[in-house]
């Protein structure tokens, strides 16, 4: 039991999701080992936000079954165990400082009042951000303003982050920063982690395995056997990311092949 | 602020120009409508008809938001109360003011609660149609926010929803002090035997400019006190977190 309770691994098996004249998720299978950093990538409308939702508690109208470390879905389809959350934009409540955005999740958590300084203490310094713990987001780059939000989701304690194309909206230097940050990160307090992008080298340099899906399905996945910690420029990082880049595209075209067939025989 | 200043010279220049062509029955100048207002005051009159205005405003404020308000967060938010309130709003909004006035002096009485709802009832669909177009704004990626961090209904509403619906609500308090004021005028001249608004039909009836424009000059006064002094502070006090204030 106390085992179990601390495998922070997640198991999806048979996941269907239907919109009304739609099949985005199509049966799929998809395992997280607890502590392994797991990306996921494909063409848009491939199910990748639907599956986030699905995990995350946040839409409980679905077929298939989730597990986290053996544990169902609580009732409700609430995960049983605590989720830190990145979204594609920063998401911070506009009227309230840094510090007190942070707060907020950790209002809502389970994390004892009595731990959160040392908890923000941290998390601010890891992430550069403790000189700017009482700017309001409006004061912050767009950079500053997404590491907040990943001490926002650090803060709770989480066993599992979710992070949904998180540094899409960024430049490619600043983006660049965040990415090794977050691996530093990682390796500091190993968290499993799903990461949703569409950018096959940020997945590659990011993952232990890149899982690319298409139609509601995974097309193929490849594990990223390049040792860390990485470097951006490393010949043998850039060779894997190529083989990425390929079944990605290869995974958009099946997709909108598929397409194509579905709009003519309905027609 | 200077600026300000200077506009309202120019406007109270242009008065005393105006005052010095036209005869002092028609249009008395600036110093005397002053003097007038200090006679007033002197008098000790004014602050019982200023402070029964005052409260039916008051009055009438509180009930124009406390329906429009809820009426037009509902309708910003959801799409079924948007559909089949929307027409009734606007029927409300058209239907003028004197008429809301009559009909309450007519059902209630010719008494103070009468004169509250009627200037209740004549601002609440402008107040609602402020609300629901600003509610359509609000960023609900919040709302997901919030419940991926597991904050409960309750807390979203209060933390995540009341803060972003407050800016509207105090630009429609705002905008709805400024049509209750002109309303309030009208009900008292109708039906009330105080208030500004009774002052001023009675200077009019007797045709004595010099205090209907001394009881118009104190109405100003006071609105803009309540304007700059007291509204406009609070809301630079509540938005202080915003990029930069609206004025």
């Amino acid at each position: 039991m106390t085992q179990e309770a601390t495998d922070n691994g997640i198991l999806v098996e048979g996941l269907i999701k239907e919109f009304p004249g739609q099949r985005v998720l199509d049966g799929l299978d998809l395992a997280v080992a607890d502590g392994e950093f797991v990306c996921l990538l494909g063409p848009s409308g491939c199910g990748k936000s639907t599956l986030l939702n699905i995990l995350s508690g946040l839409d409980s109208d679905y077929r298939g079954t989730v597990r986290f470390g053996g544990r169902a879905m609580a009732p409700g389809g609430k995960p049983p165990l605590t989720i830190g959350y990145l979204f594609q934009e920063p998401r911070l409540l506009p009227w309230l400082s840094a510090e007190r955005n942070v707060d907020f999740a950790l209002e809502n958590s389970r994390v004892p009042r009595s731990r959160w300084g040392d908890i923000k203490d941290r998390y601010f310094a890891l992430t550069g951000l403790q000189p700017f713990r009482d700017y309001y987001p409006h004061e912050l780059s767009g950079g500053m303003a997404q590491r907040l939000s990943l001490v926002r989701a650090l803060a709770i304690e989480p066993d599992v982050l979710f992070m949904d194309e998180p540094f899409s909206g960024l430049d490619e230097l600043t983006a660049r920063r965040l990415r090794v940050d977050l691996l530093d990160i990682w390796r500091e307090t190993g968290k499993t982690i799903l990461f949703i992008t569409h950018n096959s080298y940020e997945a590659t340099f990011l993952g232990d395995r890149v899982v690319v899906l298409s139609q509601g399905g995974i097309h193929n996945q490849i594990s990223v056997d390049v040792p860390r910690p990485r470097d951006y420029d490393d010949a043998a990082l850039f060779q894997v990311g190529k083989t990425v880049s390929a079944t990605f595209i290869e995974a958009a075209e099946a997709a909108e092949r598929a397409r194509a067939r579905g709009t003519r025989s309905s027609h | 602020m200077l600026l300000k200043l200077g506009s309202m010279l120019a406007v109270v220049a242009a008065w005393f120009g105006l005052s010095l062509l036209l005869p002092g029955t028609v249009l008395p100048g600036p110093w005397q409508t002053l003097n007038v207002l200090i006679e007033n005051v002197a008098d000790g009159q004014v602050h019982q008809h200023l402070l029964a205005t005052l409260g039916r405003v008051a009055g009438g404020l509180a009930l124009a938001m406390a329906v429009g308000v809820p009426v037009g967060i509902i309708m910003g938010l959801n799409r079924f109360a948007e559909k089949t309130l929307d027409i009734w709003v606007m029927v409300a909004l058209t239907v003028p003011s004197l008429c809301y006035a009559i009909l309450a002096f007519i059902w209630i009485g010719l008494n103070e609660t009468a004169a509250i709802v009627a200037i209740g009832l004549t601002s609440a669909p402008s107040i609602a149609i402020n609300l629901w177009e600003g509610v359509k704004n609000i960023d609900t990626r919040l709302f997901k926010m919030a419940k991926v961090f597991n904050a409960s209904r309750w807390v979203i509403v209060r933390r995540v929803l009341f803060p972003q619906v407050l800016p509207y609500i105090m630009a429609s308090l705002r905008f709805g002090l400024g049509i209750v004021w002109k309303i309030t005028v009208l009900v008292e001249l109708l039906g009330r035997p105080d208030g500004v608004g009774f002052q001023l039909f009675y200077w009019y009836q007797l045709a004595n400019m010099g205090q209907v424009l001394a009881w118009t000059l104190l109405f100003t006064l006071v609105m803009l006190f309540i304007e700059l002094v007291i509204l406009q502070r609070l809301e630079r006090r509540l938005f202080a977190w915003r990029p930069e204030v609206r004025l």
